[in-house]
């Protein structure tokens, strides 16, 4: 046997000490950067979603309101930090921190333009991240465990449930634009998107994976395991304090993390007409904080699903789509046909699945032209009665 | 998926508008930190408050002669008052006999009502347009008669108060007179 | 809150349920949770997300209004009732002065009724703006609330100028009601329908035929039609149904014969039929007051009783009036002295909440505050 004992530990401290120094003043300015960037969001969700419904939004603190979320989060850090007294105190403690910690460590590798990166992964960008994703749910799951609270249990368990069927689509579809720019690196998938950004080869592969994201960060329509008025926040119905600002935290970076995904993956990141070199970052927020608006948009309009709703439309919908994603993607490939045919077998998928969805759902609707018919025969009939007795 | 995306052009609509004229105002004070202004939130002129006892300025006393029949008709019973001889009345300035010596509301019990404005013979009590009295005592709200006369004061000063009885005799005065004009051959 | 499994099934500590078998959890909804409508407490035995069995417990907001009404002149009962169904104010004080105006062989004059209705009628599409808002909230929409309570808040300004309360209006008396309507009461009202209309129709666009909103309520909640007049279900949640049963039509009371409206009714007796009823019907009571407008005569708005104390004679009295909420009715015995003997109140909530028990077996968890909100209840009325 030839030991060699000295080889393997070397490797792993290569690094120069300036080289953690560095490191660790780029997690420190990622860190700030990604609290701030929640803030910005935290006060663009209230204030949007209050003209949305037409209301004035935060005001009162600072011009527009604008210091809203520090002041939230002022008040938050402030706030006593309860822990009931049945819950498993360890695992009440830990479930914030990964929940916080992967939602951070997906940004190592999300590149804002083809500098602003702590570290690209040239091999395994896109692996990372969704890895980093999942660990996330094992987060929740211990918070309504660990909370002892039934709500905090059912929630957890929801978000287990959830999550895991959501996280299928997103990696069939993250699998589809690999094999269309041939790699896993985040830059090369952007630089491959320069004449014609995926969305316009792949639309079918945009909608399923904006609305599966949706689902894996629990936004509306697919809020179901923090469920307000069901179950009074699931997981984090017993957090207070700093500890339920951490999920807040991560909450809100993981809602960043997808409508970056979506701009790196289907919109060409930081690529656009005009403001290159440099400037370049300014295009990759300004794609990341629209497609932001869209989700709030969607939360403001629609309700929640109900989770064996939710379920189906995973298995029974996103699931085939996405597999015909890649299916289509591989045909596309393999013959090597121009562009637009991948886009028109995309767009046809969408339109049979969305006409599906339409015809299984107008039930209720046809049920109201007959409600409505009946009621205008007794309408006529009463009338009649009316008009027999009048003479 | 229609009604889906007719609901999102909805809210699409009202976002412009609710940029454009949103419905809600800011309270109490409008405009930001640098420049605030003010503006309570305007009441009907029927608006019904506190109850507050109203000041007669010609004779200079309160119009309340605690004849207690607000206090006896009162849901609640969330008042109580005392009577006393107006010295007012002995010196020939004043044509009420008795007059309110102390007269108490506890705020905290009064359902606002107006039962006892509505029953008061002599014009003495209002629902004044005061609505923002919180205290942070539990018995903070027991106002006496002072308190209740500067609540009055100030409703009769800003809605040029008349005296209701006051009121239904122009009325009447209006109507016969009226009715005079009408039919004139009756009359002479 | 540290056990999951209740005892009944768990048997003893560290017993394993077979696998496959059914494990029950014992959940409290209530009285401290944000969509049971107030304090209201349902007990939930769950299988994951499959309720088993509901046991609704009520009496938490109970003030023995009833038994308060013994001890209070006739014309003091009506602030009260204003605190029955307090989403309903109007409704509520008609109801009563309808029974002590029976009691009494009271005439109301013409102007006083026409005010009456219009009152009425715009308090139950107040009432129903605050269902809708209330269902899309326990649905997971924030935005129809938002849209809901600015039509609602424009009725209450309304109700501000007339009576002089934004809520407890203590506004119609034995006979009459308080005071003529204000002089530009009709421009404000002319002024407000069309406004109305326009909020009504923003929700309910919005709301009724979303996609979301359709699978979360549609087969949600069904009760039959049998065991709808088996519990005594009335108003919104009868018609729900498919019946079509509304005091306004089977004993009109009021002036509600002169005015031509519908009935809506549903077809199968669900969540999303019961929400469809409640969104026609403000339409419905759009048109009753935009007739009632039209028709409106001048002159008294109070009887010849005056301020006079209120004595009925002697006797028992049974008035029942459509509240928004169902029917409401009103049982007074009179012992011929300023106050009366006996009030009882048949609350059409306390009523419509008995079925909810049967609704709720093998529902899911999330349908509890969907079918609940349906029924719309209004704690303050069931626990009296």
């Amino acid at each position: 046997m030839n030991f060699q004992p000295d080889l393997a530990p070397p490797q792993l401290l290569a690094i120069s000490a300036l080289d953690f120094v560095w490191i660790v003043v780029g997690l420190l300015v990622m860190f700030t950067f990604l609290s701030v960037m929640v803030l910005v969001q935290v006060w663009l969700e209230r204030k949007v979603l209050g003209r949305l419904q037409r209301r004035l939004g935060p005001t009162r603190t600072g011009p527009m309101g604008l210091m809203q979320p520090v002041a939230d989060a002022v008040k938050l850090i402030l706030k006593e930090d309860i822990i009931p007294a049945e819950s498993e105190k360890a695992i009440f403690w830990i479930a914030p921190v990964i929940v916080v910690v992967s939602a951070f460590m997906i940004w190592v590798t999300i590149p804002g333009s083809p500098d602003a990166v702590i570290q690209n992964l040239e091999s395994l960008g896109l692996f990372y991240i969704i890895a980093f994703a999942v660990v996330g749910i094992l987060g929740l799951v211990l918070a309504g465990w660990g909370s002892a609270n039934k709500y905090g249990t059912l929630g957890g368990l929801r978000a287990a449930a959830q999550l895991i069927s959501y996280e299928i689509p997103v990696i069939m579809v993250v699998i589809a634009v690999a094999m269309l720019a041939q790699s896993m690196n985040m830059k090369e998938i952007v630089a491959q998107q320069s004449p014609y950004p995926y969305v316009l080869l792949q639309p079918l592969g945009l909608v399923v994976f904006f609305i599966a994201g949706l689902a894996e960060v629990g936004r509306t329509p697919f809020d179901i395991y923090l469920a307000e008025s069901e179950i009074v926040g699931g997981p984090f119905v017993e957090y207070s304090g700093a500890h339920w600002s951490v999920f807040f935290l991560a909450e809100y970076l993981n809602t960043f993390a997808i409508a970056a995904l979506t701009v790196l993956l289907f919109f060409g990141g930081w690529s656009g007409p005009f403001l290159s070199g440099n400037w370049d970052i300014i295009w990759f927020f300004a794609k990341v904080y629209a497609v932001i608006l869209v989700i709030f948009w969607i939360r403001g309009t629609f309700p929640r699903l109900r989770i064996d709703q939710l379920m189906a439309f995973a298995w029974k919908v996103m699931v085939p789509l996405s597999f015909y994603t890649i299916v289509i993607t591989g045909i596309y490939m393999f013959y090597n046909w121009p562009p637009w045919t991948l886009t028109l077998m995309s767009v046809a998928g969408l339109v049979v699945v969305a006409y599906i969805i339409y015809r299984r759902l107008t039930g209720p609707a046809n049920r109201v032209a007959e409600i409505r018919a009946r009621q205008e025969e007794q309408r006529t009939a009463r009338q009649r009665g009316r008009e027999a007795v009048a003479p | 998926m229609l009604y889906s995306l007719k609901g999102l052009w909805l809210t699409l609509v009202s976002t412009v508008n609710g940029f454009r004229e949103p419905v809600t105002r800011q309270y109490p004070a409008t405009g930001n930190i640098f420049k605030r202004r003010e503006e309570p939130t305007p009441v009907q002129p029927r608006f019904m408050g506190f109850p507050a006892l109203t000041w007669d300025s010609e004779v200079g006393e309160p119009y309340c002669t605690s004849c207690m029949v607000c206090i006896r008709n009162c849901p609640t019973q969330c008042m109580s008052s005392n009577m006393m001889d107006n010295p007012l009345q002995q010196e020939g300035m004043s044509h009420r006999r008795k007059i309110v010596d102390t007269f108490e509301i506890n705020l905290n019990r009064c359902i606002l009502c107006g039962i006892c404005v509505e029953v008061c013979n002599f014009d003495a009590i209002v629902m004044s347009h005061e609505h923002e009295m919180s205290t942070y005592q539990r018995n903070g709200d027991r106002v006496n008669l002072p308190v209740l006369l500067d609540i009055g004061r100030k409703f009769q000063r800003e809605n040029n108060w008349v005296p209701p009885t006051v009121l239904a005799k122009q009325k009447r005065e209006a109507e016969a007179a009226a009715a005079r004009i009408d039919a004139p051959e009756d009359s002479v | 809150m540290g056990e999951l499994v209740s005892q009944e099934t768990a048997g003893s500590v560290g017993d394993v349920p077979e696998r496959g078998e059914p494990v029950e959890m014992l959940l409290n909804m209530g009285p401290q949770h944000p969509s049971t409508h107030g304090v209201f407490r349902l007990v939930l035995w769950v299988d994951g997300e499959k309720v088993i069995r509901a046991e609704p417990h009520i009496g938490y907001l109970h003030r023995g209004s009833e038994k308060l009404c013994e001890g209070e002149q006739y014309h003091q009962i009506i602030t009260l009732f204003d605190r029955l169904d307090y989403v309903a104010n109007f409704n509520n004080e008609l109801v009563y002065c309808q029974a002590v105006e029976k009691l009494m062989g009271l005439v109301v004059p013409e102007r006083a009724e026409y005010v009456r209705v219009i009152l009425c009628e715009l308090n139950r599409i107040a009432s129903h703006l605050l269902f809708v808002a209330t269902m899309g909230l326990d649905a997971g929409a924030m935005t129809p609330s938002m849209f809901c309570f600015r039509g609602r808040e424009r009725v209450q300004t309304l109700f501000e100028a007339v009576s002089g309360a934004r809520m407890m209006h203590n506004y119609f008396r034995i006979g009459g009601i308080k005071e003529d309507l204000p002089d530009n009461f009709e421009q404000l009202v002319a002024d407000l329908l069309p406004l109305l209309r326009e909020d009504v129709g923003e929700s309910d666009r919005l709301l009724t035929f979303n996609e979301i909103f359709l699978a979360r309520l549609k087969d949600v909640g069904v009760i039959s039609t049998e065991d709808a007049l088996d519990f005594g279900l009335t108003g919104p949640c009868l018609r729900a149904c498919g019946i079509e049963y509304d005091v306004r039509k089977a004993e009109p009371y009021s002036i509600y014969d002169r005015f031509d409206f519908d009935i809506p009714v549903g077809l199968d007796g669900d969540c999303w039929d019961r929400h469809y009823v409640r969104v026609q019907e403000m339409y419905e009571s759009l048109r009753i007051i935009e007739q009632a407008l039209d028709q409106m005569p001048s002159g008294d708005v109070a009887s010849s009783l005056g301020r006079r104390l209120i004595r009925p004679p002697e006797g028992e009295v049974y008035a029942r009036a459509e509240n928004p909420r169902g029917e409401i009715g009103v049982y007074l015995v009179s012992d011929g002295t300023d106050k009366p003997h006996r009030v009882k109140v048949r609350p059409p909530s306390f009523c419509n909440l008995s079925a909810i028990e049967h609704m709720l077996k093998d529902s899911w968890i999330a349908d509890v505050v969907v079918i609940l909100g349906s029924l719309d209840i209004v704690l303050g009325e069931v626990d009296r």
